[in-house]
């Protein structure tokens, strides 16, 4: 009898039609880590979502899609979330590629996308006036102006002066590596060595090679989790000695802290589950509930984040009207995992909410990511020679 | 100088694992007559019996590459069995077709038990080098170009040195012929699929100590192994070993010495494909 109840009570409840929410992600490819930890993210989110009533009175319902890390994959799959699903609002997005390859359709069929990644330019200027695209990962020049304080404070407090990039050759790494380079210059660096790489392919032989002509200080490297540990192990195994290896993947390879290869090894990042805001406690001990464990990985409370604040714009908006949920959801202004958010024009676009002052700089250090910078959040002191 | 041969040493030792997967890829195609495009999918499934020894059971991945050969050799046998014997007569577009879609339901299995993240390995000896003068030789990498070197000589011991290999040859040179004088041919074709994906196997072991390991991890290292048979001729496996120190040079001497070669070298193998088959077309019209 309780059996059928619930039955009876999942009927009604979806039968009232749901607002359902397209999530495209990259669950399987280079960018897999970041997916699957904004899978968990959202799905928290919807739970406490529906638990609380849903959106409009309705449940909220989440429509998953895989783009497998590649714009072929990601165009048919938005497409179809669009057109055959008929998702409410599109939201995700973590490769700068693939939201490059799917602002044609967007554009297309005008769709509303509460947007999680892609950090390049080039997505930016794709994207331009769009009154339905809210950017809620910072964008590259954000990512720049961080580490270009973390580099800053390197050269004033450890002398580090020279400076060689290694950038995959894709959008992510790619696009804004000339503005990249031209910053350092400005600001006093020696850019020693500049080269571009093919994602997985592991060979960094050629580049370590080089690097021990050039003599650099830091090592800064653009690109995805399956190219941290090849260039960590290059490295060590050419006895190339560097004051810092500073990457910034959008994730970093599963186990990757454990590795004595990886101690030292310096990263930025949104978040890191031991930041001091009051909802990122509360963001850790509901996803530790939930899961079991803790993720350090920040794209999952910033898809958290993310469906928390769309539901929250639906639900003042009254309705699923994209206009009016856009106006509501351009006025948010609530403490996240990351501080506050809130969305305001940058350069091409209209809604961007994180900036550069959320990122946080760390290091592997005995298994774990310690925040070392800014100093303000800093939970160690800055290991430097960390291969010497 | 020392840039030079530091370059030609990394292409030499990279050269290693591209000699092993491509022999097994040529020898699947000399004695069985098969395009194997799953061929990369049974190194995946080495690597991940390398991370799984290690992870699971601390086992280091090296001891592993007995595991991971028998049981790739297994894996290539039920293959040879279930699907592959059933299209050896069958149209060339057919049989690339299966292996195709032997190669993606791998995947998809590898994608559900261990999901899509890159997995990577631990060592104690991961950072490891030696110097020899002003060069450096990786530890790891040079373990994996020894190992490479000697399965490759123990396959050549095989087939010109033991009455397998003979009849593996035989079978290779003209398949009814074999059957005439009372060879099992379709013994010898189990064997040589299950041998040449058990080569694959252990590649994945040494892939996943230098790199990682991943569902996807085989694509690239398949699509390389097809450049080298192209180069060195379908089924030669001599040709093989000269194929791969070429791609191997060649794709650090790229990556070293022609600006933005990074990004270049992953289409060196196009380019050395393109040439192989346009030379091999100029010296057939030239006759």
């Amino acid at each position: 009898m309780k059996n059928f109840l619930t039955l009876a009570m999942m009927l009604a409840f979806s039968c009232a039609g749901a607002v359902k929410v397209g999530v495209l992600l990259p669950l399987s490819g280079s960018g897999s880590v970041s997916g699957q930890a904004a899978q968990n993210g959202y799905r928290l989110a919807l739970e406490e979502i529906n638990r609380a009533g849903g959106v409009l009175g309705k449940p909220l319902e989440l429509d998953f899609a895989d783009d497998g890390s590649t714009p072929a994959k990601a165009v048919p799959e938005f497409v179809r979330l669009v057109t055959v699903d008929r998702v409410d609002f599109m939201a995700g997005g973590v490769s700068s590629a693939t939201s490059i390859a799917v602002s044609g359709p967007a554009r297309q069929y005008n769709t509303f996308m509460a947007w999680i990644g892609a950090a390049a330019v080039t997505v930016q200027d794709a994207f331009a006036g769009d009154p339905y695209f809210f950017h809620y990962h910072p964008w590259a020049y954000d990512n720049v102006t961080a580490v270009l304080a973390y580099y800053r404070y390197l050269k004033s407090s450890k002398g580090a002066k020279n400076i060689a990039i290694a950038y995959e050759d894709g959008p992510f790494g790619a696009s804004g590596i000339d503005s990249l380079v031209a910053l350092l210059k400005k600001n006093g660096f020696n850019v020693v060595l500049s080269e571009k790489f093919k994602s997985g392919s592991g060979n960094f032989g050629p580049f370590v090679s080089k690097a021990k002509a050039a003599k650099p200080d830091i090592i800064h490297w653009i690109g995805y989790d399956v190219d941290a540990l090849p260039l960590a192990t290059e490295i060590r195994q050419q006895g190339l000695n560097v004051g810092m290896v500073y990457g910034t993947p959008p994730s970093w390879p599963v186990g990757f802290e454990k590795n004595p290869l990886a101690q030292g090894v310096a990263g930025l990042s949104l978040w890191l589950p031991s930041s001091p805001q009051p909802a990122s406690r509360s963001f850790v001990a509901a996803y530790q509930k939930r899961f079991g464990s803790v993720t350090e990985e920040y794209f999952a409370p910033l898809a958290y984040v993310n469906l928390k604040t769309l539901a929250d714009a639906i639900n003042r908006a009254g309705s699923t009207d994209k206009d009016k949920v856009a106006a509501e959801l351009a006025k948010t202004d609530v403490d996240t995992p990351f501080g506050r958010l809130t969305f305001s024009e940058s350069g091409k676009t209209k809604y961007q909410g994180f900036k550069a002052g959320s990122w946080l700089d760390f290091q592997f250090r005995d298994g774990a990511r310690l925040p070392v910078y800014p100093v303000k959040f800093a939970r160690g002191t800055i290991q430097y020679n960390s291969t010497r | 100088m020392d840039l030079f041969l530091q370059t030609l040493l990394n292409g030499l030792l990279q050269s290693g694992v591209y000699a092993l997967v491509a022999a097994g890829l040529a020898l699947a195609v000399g004695v069985v007559g098969i395009v194997n495009f799953a061929h990369g999918e049974y190194l995946m499934i080495g690597a991940f019996i390398a991370y799984g020894m290690s992870a699971v059971l601390g086992v280091d991945p090296l001891i592993s590459v007995t595991v991971a050969a028998l049981a790739v050799f297994a894996a290539g046998a039920l293959t040879y069995r279930v699907a592959i014997r059933h299209v050896l007569v069958a149209p060339e577009l057919n049989q690339m077709l299966l292996t195709f879609g032997i190669g993606i339901v791998l995947q998809n299995l590898a994608l559900l038990l261990f999901g899509a993240n890159t997995r990577t390995l631990s060592t104690g000896y991961q950072g490891s080098s030696l110097a020899v003068g002003p060069l450096t030789v990786g530890g790891p990498k040079l373990v994996a170009f020894l190992l490479a070197a000697a399965l490759l000589g123990g396959l050549y011991t095989l087939l010109y040195r033991s009455s397998l290999g003979q009849q593996m040859r035989a079978v290779a040179q003209n398949r009814r012929g074999a059957a005439l004088i009372g060879l099992n041919v379709d013994r010898v074709y189990l064997i040589a699929f299950s041998v040449a994906c058990a080569l694959s196997g252990v590649a994945g072991v040494l892939v996943a100590t230098t790199l990682f390991a991943s569902p996807t991890v085989g694509l690239v290292f398949s699509l390389k192994a097809f450049a080298i048979i192209v180069m060195a001729g379908l089924g030669n496996l001599t040709g093989v070993l000269w194929a791969s120190v070429l791609l191997g040079v060649t794709e650090a001497l790229v990556q070293t010495y022609v600006p933005g070669g990074g990004g270049w070298s992953d289409a060196v193998f196009f380019l050395m494909i393109f040439a192989a088959l346009v030379g091999r077309s100029l010296r057939g019209a030239a006759r």
